[in-house]
Protein backbone atom coordinates (compact mmCIF):
# COMPACT_ATOMS: atom_id res chain seq x y z
CA UNK A 1 0.00 0.00 0.00
CA UNK A 2 2.80 2.37 0.90
CA UNK A 3 4.40 1.61 -2.42
CA UNK A 4 1.21 2.58 -4.28
CA UNK A 5 1.08 6.00 -2.61
CA UNK A 6 4.73 6.59 -3.37
CA UNK A 7 4.28 5.57 -6.99
CA UNK A 8 1.38 8.03 -7.22
CA UNK A 9 3.64 10.73 -5.79
CA UNK A 10 6.22 9.97 -8.46
CA UNK A 11 3.57 10.21 -11.18
CA UNK A 12 2.44 13.55 -9.77
CA UNK A 13 5.98 14.82 -9.74
CA UNK A 14 6.45 13.80 -13.38
CA UNK A 15 3.24 15.60 -14.27
CA UNK A 16 4.43 18.82 -12.61
CA UNK A 17 7.77 18.48 -14.32
CA UNK A 18 6.17 18.17 -17.74
CA UNK A 19 3.65 21.00 -17.28
CA UNK A 20 5.78 23.59 -15.50
CA UNK A 21 8.50 23.80 -18.10
CA UNK A 22 9.28 27.49 -17.60
CA UNK A 23 8.81 27.94 -13.86
CA UNK A 24 12.17 27.24 -12.27
CA UNK A 25 10.95 27.05 -8.67
CA UNK A 26 8.15 24.60 -9.32
CA UNK A 27 10.46 22.44 -11.35
CA UNK A 28 12.98 22.31 -8.53
CA UNK A 29 10.33 21.41 -6.00
CA UNK A 30 8.94 18.73 -8.24
CA UNK A 31 12.38 17.30 -8.77
CA UNK A 32 12.98 17.22 -5.03
CA UNK A 33 9.66 15.46 -4.49
CA UNK A 34 10.62 12.99 -7.16
CA UNK A 35 13.94 12.18 -5.55
CA UNK A 36 12.50 11.80 -2.05
CA UNK A 37 9.67 9.59 -3.20
CA UNK A 38 12.02 7.51 -5.30
CA UNK A 39 14.24 7.01 -2.27
CA UNK A 40 11.31 6.07 -0.06
CA UNK A 41 9.94 3.75 -2.71
CA UNK A 42 13.13 1.80 -3.05
CA UNK A 43 13.47 1.57 0.73
CA UNK A 44 9.89 0.50 1.27
CA UNK A 45 10.13 -1.97 -1.55
CA UNK A 46 13.28 -3.45 -0.08
CA UNK A 47 11.69 -3.80 3.35
CA UNK A 48 8.53 -5.29 1.92
CA UNK A 49 10.54 -7.81 -0.07
CA UNK A 50 12.49 -8.75 3.01
CA UNK A 51 9.30 -9.20 5.02
CA UNK A 52 7.79 -11.32 2.26
CA UNK A 53 10.88 -13.48 2.06
CA UNK A 54 10.77 -14.05 5.81
CA UNK A 55 7.05 -14.85 5.72
CA UNK A 56 7.60 -17.27 2.85
CA UNK A 57 10.18 -19.19 4.81
CA UNK A 58 7.87 -20.64 7.40
CA UNK A 59 7.32 -24.17 8.56
CA UNK A 60 7.83 -26.75 5.85
CA UNK A 61 9.83 -24.45 3.61
CA UNK A 62 12.20 -23.60 6.46
CA UNK A 63 12.92 -27.26 7.13
CA UNK A 64 13.29 -27.97 3.42
CA UNK A 65 15.80 -25.13 3.14
CA UNK A 66 17.68 -26.51 6.16
CA UNK A 67 17.76 -29.94 4.49
CA UNK A 68 19.01 -28.44 1.21
CA UNK A 69 21.73 -26.56 3.10
CA UNK A 70 22.64 -29.75 4.96
CA UNK A 71 22.96 -31.82 1.78
CA UNK A 72 24.90 -29.13 -0.11
CA UNK A 73 27.26 -28.60 2.82
CA UNK A 74 27.75 -32.35 3.11
CA UNK A 75 28.79 -32.69 -0.55
CA UNK A 76 31.16 -29.73 -0.39
CA UNK A 77 32.76 -31.07 2.79
CA UNK A 78 33.04 -34.60 1.45
CA UNK A 79 34.78 -33.30 -1.69
CA UNK A 80 37.17 -31.39 0.58
CA UNK A 81 37.77 -34.58 2.60
CA UNK A 82 38.65 -36.57 -0.57
CA UNK A 83 41.03 -33.78 -1.56
CA UNK A 84 42.76 -33.92 1.83
CA UNK A 85 42.76 -37.63 2.48
CA UNK A 86 43.32 -39.20 -0.98
CA UNK A 87 42.77 -42.66 0.52
CA UNK A 88 40.05 -44.56 -1.27
CA UNK A 89 39.64 -47.67 0.89
CA UNK A 90 36.25 -48.33 2.44
CA UNK A 91 37.41 -47.58 5.98
CA UNK A 92 38.66 -44.07 5.25
CA UNK A 93 35.73 -43.21 2.97
CA UNK A 94 33.33 -44.27 5.75
CA UNK A 95 35.24 -42.12 8.21
CA UNK A 96 34.98 -39.26 5.72
CA UNK A 97 31.23 -39.67 5.36
CA UNK A 98 30.77 -39.78 9.15
CA UNK A 99 32.96 -36.69 9.66
CA UNK A 100 31.24 -34.76 6.86
CA UNK A 101 27.81 -35.56 8.30
CA UNK A 102 29.01 -34.50 11.75
CA UNK A 103 30.38 -31.16 10.55
CA UNK A 104 27.38 -30.57 8.28
CA UNK A 105 25.15 -31.17 11.31
CA UNK A 106 27.24 -28.80 13.45
CA UNK A 107 27.37 -25.95 10.94
CA UNK A 108 24.88 -26.46 8.11
CA UNK A 109 23.50 -22.99 8.78
CA UNK A 110 26.89 -21.31 8.35
CA UNK A 111 28.07 -22.09 4.82
CA UNK A 112 24.91 -21.25 2.86
CA UNK A 113 23.22 -18.98 5.39
CA UNK A 114 21.85 -15.74 3.95
CA UNK A 115 22.61 -16.73 0.37
CA UNK A 116 19.75 -15.74 -1.86
CA UNK A 117 17.61 -18.49 -3.27
CA UNK A 118 19.03 -18.07 -6.74
CA UNK A 119 19.60 -21.08 -8.93
CA UNK A 120 22.92 -22.48 -7.86
CA UNK A 121 23.80 -23.88 -11.30
CA UNK A 122 23.22 -20.55 -13.04
CA UNK A 123 25.46 -18.83 -10.49
CA UNK A 124 28.22 -21.38 -11.04
CA UNK A 125 27.98 -21.06 -14.83
CA UNK A 126 28.04 -17.28 -14.66
CA UNK A 127 31.02 -17.41 -12.32
CA UNK A 128 33.06 -19.45 -14.78
CA UNK A 129 31.96 -17.22 -17.63
CA UNK A 130 33.08 -14.11 -15.73
CA UNK A 131 36.34 -15.56 -14.40
CA UNK A 132 38.48 -14.68 -17.49
CA UNK A 133 37.39 -11.03 -17.23
CA UNK A 134 38.45 -10.89 -13.55
CA UNK A 135 41.76 -12.58 -14.36
CA UNK A 136 42.52 -10.18 -17.22
CA UNK A 137 41.62 -7.26 -14.95
CA UNK A 138 44.06 -8.51 -12.30
CA UNK A 139 46.75 -9.05 -14.94
CA UNK A 140 46.36 -5.50 -16.31
CA UNK A 141 46.35 -4.02 -12.82
CA UNK A 142 49.54 -5.95 -12.04
CA UNK A 143 51.28 -4.40 -15.06
CA UNK A 144 50.06 -0.93 -14.10
CA UNK A 145 51.28 -1.22 -10.50
CA UNK A 146 54.63 -2.58 -11.73
CA UNK A 147 54.90 0.44 -14.05
CA UNK A 148 54.12 2.80 -11.13
CA UNK A 149 56.67 1.15 -8.87
CA UNK A 150 59.45 0.94 -11.47
CA UNK A 151 59.18 4.35 -13.12
CA UNK A 152 61.77 6.73 -11.64
CA UNK A 153 59.28 9.48 -10.72
CA UNK A 154 56.86 7.07 -8.97
CA UNK A 155 53.74 8.92 -10.13
CA UNK A 156 51.47 7.64 -7.34
CA UNK A 157 48.49 9.66 -6.20
CA UNK A 158 46.96 7.76 -3.27
CA UNK A 159 43.35 8.48 -2.50
CA UNK A 160 40.40 7.06 -0.61
CA UNK A 161 37.28 6.52 -2.66
CA UNK A 162 33.91 6.41 -1.00
CA UNK A 163 30.88 5.07 -2.82
CA UNK A 164 27.55 3.47 -2.12
CA UNK A 165 26.99 0.14 -3.78
CA UNK A 166 23.72 -1.02 -5.25
CA UNK A 167 24.38 -4.62 -4.27
CA UNK A 168 22.09 -5.82 -1.52
CA UNK A 169 23.21 -9.05 0.10
CA UNK A 170 26.13 -9.64 2.47
CA UNK A 171 27.70 -12.21 0.22
CA UNK A 172 27.88 -9.89 -2.79
CA UNK A 173 29.32 -7.09 -0.63
CA UNK A 174 32.05 -9.46 0.50
CA UNK A 175 32.60 -10.72 -3.06
CA UNK A 176 32.96 -7.13 -4.30
CA UNK A 177 35.25 -6.14 -1.42
CA UNK A 178 37.49 -9.14 -1.95
CA UNK A 179 37.66 -8.65 -5.73
CA UNK A 180 38.67 -5.02 -5.16
CA UNK A 181 41.35 -6.11 -2.70
CA UNK A 182 42.53 -8.88 -5.03
CA UNK A 183 43.10 -6.38 -7.83
CA UNK A 184 46.52 -4.79 -7.29
CA UNK A 185 46.41 -1.06 -6.59
CA UNK A 186 43.11 -1.03 -4.74
CA UNK A 187 42.28 -2.18 -1.22
CA UNK A 188 38.90 -2.21 0.50
CA UNK A 189 39.41 -0.46 3.81
CA UNK A 190 35.93 -0.77 5.25
CA UNK A 191 32.25 -1.39 4.51
CA UNK A 192 29.76 0.58 6.53
CA UNK A 193 26.15 -0.32 5.76
CA UNK A 194 26.62 -0.60 2.02
CA UNK A 195 29.12 2.24 1.78
CA UNK A 196 32.55 1.19 0.56
CA UNK A 197 35.81 2.89 1.53
CA UNK A 198 38.49 1.95 -0.98
CA UNK A 199 42.14 2.99 -1.04
CA UNK A 200 43.38 3.49 -4.62
CA UNK A 201 46.98 3.93 -5.68
CA UNK A 202 46.49 6.51 -8.42
CA UNK A 203 43.92 8.35 -10.50
CA UNK A 204 43.68 5.80 -13.31
CA UNK A 205 43.01 2.91 -10.92
CA UNK A 206 40.43 4.99 -9.06
CA UNK A 207 38.72 5.93 -12.32
CA UNK A 208 38.50 2.32 -13.45
CA UNK A 209 36.95 1.37 -10.13
CA UNK A 210 34.43 4.20 -10.17
CA UNK A 211 33.01 3.09 -13.52
CA UNK A 212 31.33 0.29 -11.56
CA UNK A 213 32.07 -2.42 -14.11
CA UNK A 214 33.24 -4.83 -11.42
CA UNK A 215 30.10 -4.16 -9.38
CA UNK A 216 27.93 -4.97 -12.39
CA UNK A 217 29.82 -8.19 -13.06
CA UNK A 218 29.37 -9.33 -9.46
CA UNK A 219 25.70 -8.35 -9.53
CA UNK A 220 25.39 -10.49 -12.66
CA UNK A 221 27.26 -13.48 -11.23
CA UNK A 222 25.34 -13.50 -7.94
CA UNK A 223 22.07 -12.83 -9.74
CA UNK A 224 21.47 -9.44 -8.19
CA UNK A 225 21.01 -7.66 -11.51
CA UNK A 226 17.70 -9.43 -12.02
CA UNK A 227 16.21 -6.72 -9.82
CA UNK A 228 14.94 -3.61 -11.54
CA UNK A 229 16.33 -0.68 -9.64
CA UNK A 230 13.92 2.21 -9.29
CA UNK A 231 16.77 4.68 -9.72
CA UNK A 232 17.64 3.13 -13.08
CA UNK A 233 14.03 3.45 -14.20
CA UNK A 234 14.03 7.10 -13.20
CA UNK A 235 17.29 7.76 -15.04
CA UNK A 236 15.87 6.19 -18.17
CA UNK A 237 12.62 8.12 -17.88
CA UNK A 238 14.49 11.43 -17.53
CA UNK A 239 16.41 10.71 -20.72
CA UNK A 240 13.17 9.67 -22.38
CA UNK A 241 11.56 12.95 -21.29
CA UNK A 242 14.47 14.98 -22.67
CA UNK A 243 14.17 13.22 -26.02
CA UNK A 244 10.48 13.94 -26.18
CA UNK B 1 32.69 -9.75 27.17
CA UNK B 2 33.23 -10.36 23.46
CA UNK B 3 30.68 -8.69 21.22
CA UNK B 4 29.98 -9.53 17.58
CA UNK B 5 32.20 -7.70 15.13
CA UNK B 6 30.44 -5.20 12.88
CA UNK B 7 32.83 -5.88 10.01
CA UNK B 8 30.78 -7.73 7.46
CA UNK B 9 33.80 -9.12 5.58
CA UNK B 10 35.24 -10.80 8.66
CA UNK B 11 31.87 -12.22 9.67
CA UNK B 12 31.03 -13.63 6.26
CA UNK B 13 34.47 -15.09 5.56
CA UNK B 14 34.59 -16.68 9.02
CA UNK B 15 31.19 -18.22 8.38
CA UNK B 16 32.37 -19.73 5.11
CA UNK B 17 35.66 -20.97 6.58
CA UNK B 18 34.42 -22.52 9.85
CA UNK B 19 32.92 -25.73 8.34
CA UNK B 20 36.14 -26.37 6.41
CA UNK B 21 38.28 -25.73 9.49
CA UNK B 22 36.16 -28.22 11.42
CA UNK B 23 36.45 -30.84 8.69
CA UNK B 24 40.21 -30.28 8.52
CA UNK B 25 40.41 -30.79 12.28
CA UNK B 26 38.54 -34.09 12.00
CA UNK B 27 40.85 -35.11 9.13
CA UNK B 28 43.90 -34.42 11.32
CA UNK B 29 42.38 -36.48 14.15
CA UNK B 30 41.35 -39.41 11.94
CA UNK B 31 44.64 -39.63 10.03
CA UNK B 32 46.80 -39.23 13.12
CA UNK B 33 48.12 -42.79 12.89
CA UNK B 34 49.07 -42.46 9.19
CA UNK B 35 50.41 -38.93 8.87
CA UNK B 36 51.54 -36.02 11.07
CA UNK B 37 48.89 -34.79 13.47
CA UNK B 38 46.73 -36.58 15.95
CA UNK B 39 44.26 -36.05 18.72
CA UNK B 40 45.79 -33.03 20.37
CA UNK B 41 46.51 -31.08 17.17
CA UNK B 42 43.12 -31.87 15.66
CA UNK B 43 41.41 -30.99 18.93
CA UNK B 44 43.14 -27.62 19.04
CA UNK B 45 42.06 -26.86 15.45
CA UNK B 46 38.50 -27.91 16.26
CA UNK B 47 38.55 -25.71 19.37
CA UNK B 48 39.95 -22.85 17.28
CA UNK B 49 36.99 -23.07 14.91
CA UNK B 50 34.60 -22.52 17.83
CA UNK B 51 36.82 -19.72 19.17
CA UNK B 52 36.73 -18.09 15.71
CA UNK B 53 32.94 -18.26 15.83
CA UNK B 54 32.95 -16.67 19.28
CA UNK B 55 35.28 -13.87 18.16
CA UNK B 56 33.28 -13.04 15.05
CA UNK B 57 29.70 -13.61 16.19
CA UNK B 58 29.97 -12.65 19.84
CA UNK B 59 29.51 -14.47 23.10
CA UNK B 60 25.72 -14.62 23.09
CA UNK B 61 25.48 -16.34 19.71
CA UNK B 62 28.38 -18.66 20.45
CA UNK B 63 26.58 -19.86 23.57
CA UNK B 64 23.79 -21.31 21.41
CA UNK B 65 26.37 -23.44 19.57
CA UNK B 66 28.73 -24.44 22.34
CA UNK B 67 27.91 -23.51 25.91
CA UNK B 68 29.91 -23.83 29.10
CA UNK B 69 27.84 -26.85 30.15
CA UNK B 70 28.40 -28.59 26.80
CA UNK B 71 32.13 -27.88 26.95
CA UNK B 72 32.36 -29.45 30.41
CA UNK B 73 30.35 -32.43 29.21
CA UNK B 74 32.54 -32.93 26.14
CA UNK B 75 35.79 -32.66 28.09
CA UNK B 76 34.50 -35.38 30.43
CA UNK B 77 33.37 -37.54 27.51
CA UNK B 78 36.80 -37.20 25.88
CA UNK B 79 38.55 -38.27 29.06
CA UNK B 80 36.06 -41.13 29.48
CA UNK B 81 36.79 -42.47 25.97
CA UNK B 82 40.55 -42.23 26.55
CA UNK B 83 40.60 -43.87 29.94
CA UNK B 84 37.83 -46.31 29.00
CA UNK B 85 39.89 -47.78 26.17
CA UNK B 86 42.94 -47.88 28.45
CA UNK B 87 41.04 -49.64 31.23
CA UNK B 88 39.45 -52.05 28.77
CA UNK B 89 42.96 -53.24 27.85
CA UNK B 90 43.75 -53.52 31.56
CA UNK B 91 40.60 -55.58 32.21
CA UNK B 92 41.38 -57.90 29.29
CA UNK B 93 44.61 -58.81 31.03
CA UNK B 94 47.42 -56.72 29.58
CA UNK B 95 48.95 -53.32 30.32
CA UNK B 96 47.08 -50.02 30.38
CA UNK B 97 46.58 -48.79 26.77
CA UNK B 98 48.08 -52.01 25.31
CA UNK B 99 45.70 -52.18 22.34
CA UNK B 100 46.89 -55.56 21.06
CA UNK B 101 44.61 -57.23 23.58
CA UNK B 102 41.54 -55.59 21.99
CA UNK B 103 41.80 -58.09 19.10
CA UNK B 104 39.78 -60.60 21.15
CA UNK B 105 36.77 -58.23 21.27
CA UNK B 106 37.07 -56.67 17.81
CA UNK B 107 37.74 -60.06 16.15
CA UNK B 108 40.64 -58.74 14.07
CA UNK B 109 44.38 -59.39 14.02
CA UNK B 110 46.40 -57.62 16.78
CA UNK B 111 48.01 -55.17 14.35
CA UNK B 112 44.60 -53.93 13.19
CA UNK B 113 43.37 -53.84 16.78
CA UNK B 114 46.29 -51.55 17.65
CA UNK B 115 45.41 -49.25 14.74
CA UNK B 116 41.76 -49.03 15.77
CA UNK B 117 42.66 -48.65 19.43
CA UNK B 118 44.90 -45.67 18.84
CA UNK B 119 42.20 -44.14 16.59
CA UNK B 120 39.71 -44.43 19.44
CA UNK B 121 42.12 -42.87 21.90
CA UNK B 122 42.83 -40.02 19.49
CA UNK B 123 39.12 -39.33 19.06
CA UNK B 124 38.84 -39.14 22.85
CA UNK B 125 41.84 -36.84 23.14
CA UNK B 126 40.49 -34.66 20.29
CA UNK B 127 37.09 -34.19 21.92
CA UNK B 128 38.66 -33.45 25.30
CA UNK B 129 41.19 -30.95 23.96
CA UNK B 130 38.54 -29.17 21.87
CA UNK B 131 36.28 -28.74 24.90
CA UNK B 132 39.09 -27.60 27.20
CA UNK B 133 40.45 -25.10 24.63
CA UNK B 134 37.00 -23.64 24.20
CA UNK B 135 36.26 -23.42 27.91
CA UNK B 136 39.63 -21.71 28.60
CA UNK B 137 38.80 -19.09 25.97
CA UNK B 138 35.23 -18.86 27.23
CA UNK B 139 36.45 -18.12 30.76
CA UNK B 140 38.87 -15.47 29.50
CA UNK B 141 36.29 -13.73 27.34
CA UNK B 142 33.70 -13.57 30.11
CA UNK B 143 36.40 -12.14 32.38
CA UNK B 144 35.63 -14.79 34.97
CA UNK B 145 32.22 -13.26 35.59
CA UNK B 146 30.02 -16.32 35.31
CA UNK B 147 26.73 -15.42 37.01
CA UNK B 148 26.30 -18.63 38.99
CA UNK B 149 29.72 -18.25 40.56
CA UNK B 150 28.84 -14.74 41.68
CA UNK B 151 25.92 -16.07 43.66
CA UNK B 152 27.98 -18.74 45.32
CA UNK B 153 30.96 -16.55 46.19
CA UNK B 154 31.34 -13.07 47.69
CA UNK B 155 28.28 -11.37 46.12
CA UNK B 156 25.89 -12.21 48.95
CA UNK B 157 28.03 -10.48 51.58
CA UNK B 158 27.76 -7.06 49.91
Amino acid sequence: MEVTILVQAIDKAFEILEKATNEEKARNEARELLYTSAKFTSETKFLAEKREARALLSGAQQSRLALRNFVLTFFFLFAFWILLSARFDAFHLTLGIICSILVAYLSHDLLFFNIRLGDFRIEARRFFAAAPWFLSQIFRANLHVAYLALSPKMPVDPQILRFRTKLESDISWVALANSITLTPGTITVDIREGEFFVHALDRKVAYELSTGEMEDKIAHVLMEADHVYIQDVLDVSRIFGALK
Amino acid sequence: MTRATDDIIIRTVARILIPFIQLYALYVIMHGHHSPGGGFQGGVILGASFILYLLTHGLEEAKTRMSEVKATLFSSIGLLIFSGIGLLCLILGSNYLDYGELSTILKVIPAQARSLGILGVEIGVGIGVMAVMFSIFFDISTGGSIPNDGENLGERDE
